[in-house]
């Protein structure tokens, strides 16, 4: 059986006053359904493009991608959204300010003529651990947590198998990150979600994800298994050098380098 | 000698429901040296930075016994003389290029107008020095960097340029808002080996404020935790994981570590009589 995301030798080449600028090349990976699979590399190395290319916020120039055996097309087939979600970066910019999380919410079910949407907006927000009296607020009148929160939901809200995670909590306190976390992987229990998460805190993707793929450049470096990133197990020198600037974030912090 | 002397600084807001302290009694000393602050959002860490500058605006009220940089009384500083002062001896770099940034000015424009203007430095020798600022925060294109629009740039290359800026006029006193929470972890090194160079070298004070416990443990001498507009703990950045402090005991608790268990994370526990202050 073939895995429920494939992509194949993906390119994604952005043209900039003339210059060609590849953001991906060639890159290769397969998710498996319900796994979660975490992209790691630094900024401008690509992972977040891979993302957007799922999508469609960005264009595919080259290979193909594949969900669950049906290659995408130029036009995504309408069903598409409905099995493929994304939660963004910044919950300050990615929720409409003039809309209540109810119509955000909401807008979705519309769109895809789904009834009953009084009761599945507050079963969404109940799942995501918000009050129900945050359903006619806005968005200014949530904290980043909440809001990050709002946007999982939104994104859970066509019921999808596969949710595309951008950082979803770089933005967000240490305190607030270690909610989100624990809700995403609580609601992919529960859900039977399948994950792909860009990240560039390791121990946040130690935490979320069984395999990972380091990127460079726009490139793929190297495939990791989660024993392997503990371990310290990794072949190539940029997975070890991404991995020596995370050291202090192992498990046993090691004694502070005297400066 | 210290840099920055602070005692009992307040920060109020006055709001529809009435006023509302932010910063409610902040006392540090500064040398040339590296000062973290950390705290969660809503802590008041951004805005003890911001008054330090005297960067806030009415209705909001900045108040302190005693505010002193270098000889000079902050709280009774004209506004004229606070303005000699940001930029070449205070520089501040903020958190978010998104906002700090001018949009409709390309990026090279940016960094050249305080040479041309403060410095009146010739075009030439101002585009020279911008691009040395970029490649000193490790900007590999710099050249086409300085004819970007902000919105081309991504969140750490708009952070990068950010702090170039700030380090053009080689300040005396660098205060600096997360400047590196959008850069990934092998570029975060390289920013903090560049402020860590211009605290030996030249003997700058930083304030580095940031939610990020471990980085500051690692980069700065002395740590603050804030909590709800105080401090509640000052600690040697060595001595950070050690912290006794419930609040800052709960924020290392809560970070996931490289080969941890897949248990929850544990929350932070609001409910000591800490949280009450």
């Amino acid at each position: 059986m073939s895995d429920f995301i494939e992509i194949d030798n993906l390119s994604v080449t952005f043209a900039a006053k003339g210059r060609q600028v590849q953001a991906v090349k060639n890159v290769s990976l397969s998710v498996g359904a319900k796994e979660s699979f975490g992209l790691v590399g630094e900024s401008g190395s690509g992972k977040s493009t891979i993302l957007r290319a799922i999508c469609g916020l960005a264009p595919i120039s080259g290979g193909e991608i594949r969900i669950a055996g049906e290659k995408l097309t130029e036009k995504r087939a309408k069903n598409f959204v409905t099995r493929v979600q994304m939660v963004f970066q910044d919950p300050y910019a990615s929720l409409h300010p003039r809309h209540t999380i109810d119509r955000t919410l909401s807008e979705p079910l519309a769109i895809h003529g789904i009834g009953n949407s009084d009761a599945r907006v507050v079963r969404a927000l109940e799942d995501v651990g918000l009050p129900s009296s945050f359903r006619f607020r806005y968005p200014h009148q949530l904290s980043g947590g909440q809001r990050q929160r709002v946007a999982i939901a939104r994104a859970l809200m066509l019921e999808p198998e596969i949710l595309l995670l951008d950082e979803p909590t770089s933005a967000l306190d240490a305190s607030v990150q270690a909610e989100v976390l624990n809700l995403l992987n609580r609601l992919r229990d529960e859900h039977g979600l399948t994950f792909l998460m860009v990240s560039h805190d390791l121990a946040v993707i130690d935490h979320m994800c069984d395999r990972i793929l380091v990127m460079q450049h726009g490139g793929a470096v190297e495939e990791l298994a989660r024993a392997d990133l503990a371990s310290a197990n990794m072949k190539t020198d940029y997975a070890r050098s991404l991995f020596a600037a995370s050291a202090n974030r192992m498990l046993e912090t090691p004694p502070k380098e005297t400066a | 000698m210290s840099l920055l002397e602070i005692e009992n600084l307040r920060v109020t807001f006055e709001t529809e429901t009435g006023p509302v302290q932010a910063v409610r009694g902040v006392s540090f000393g500064l040398g040339r040296e590296r000062l973290g602050i950390v705290g969660e959002s809503g802590s008041g860490k951004t805005i003890t930075g911001r008054s330090v500058l005297r960067l806030i605006r009415p209705p909001g009220r900045i108040e302190a016994d005693r505010m002193v940089f270098d000889g000079i009384d902050l709280t009774t500083a004209s506004e004229k003389q606070m303005r000699a002062l940001r930029g070449p001896r205070l520089a501040m770099v903020m958190q978010d290029p998104k906002y700090s940034l001018n949009p409709v000015m390309r990026v090279g424009a940016q960094l050249m107008e305080g040479l041309l203007r403060r410095d009146r430095l010739g075009r030439a020798e101002a585009r020279k020095k911008a691009i040395a600022a970029l490649e000193a925060v490790q900007i590999r294109d710099p050249e086409r960097v300085m004819e970007a629009w902000p919105h081309e740039l991504s969140g750490g290359m708009g952070q990068r340029v950010m702090i170039a800026m700030m380090l053009i006029p080689e300040p005396d006193l660098l205060i600096a808002d997360e400047p590196t929470s959008a850069l990934d972890v092998t570029v975060q090194a390289e920013v903090m080996a560049i402020l860590d160079n211009l605290v030996r070298e030249r003997g700058m004070g930083l304030i580095f404020i940031s939610h990020d416990l471990r980085l500051v443990a690692q980069f700065c001498d002395r740590v603050l935790v804030m909590y709800h507009g105080r401090i509640v703990e000052e600690l040697a950045a060595g001595d950070l994981m050690n912290a006794r402090h419930p609040y800052t005991q709960g924020l290392l608790n809560c970070l996931p570590k490289i080969g941890g268990s897949r248990e929850p994370l544990p929350g932070l526990d609001r409910t000591g009589d800490w949280a009450n202050v």
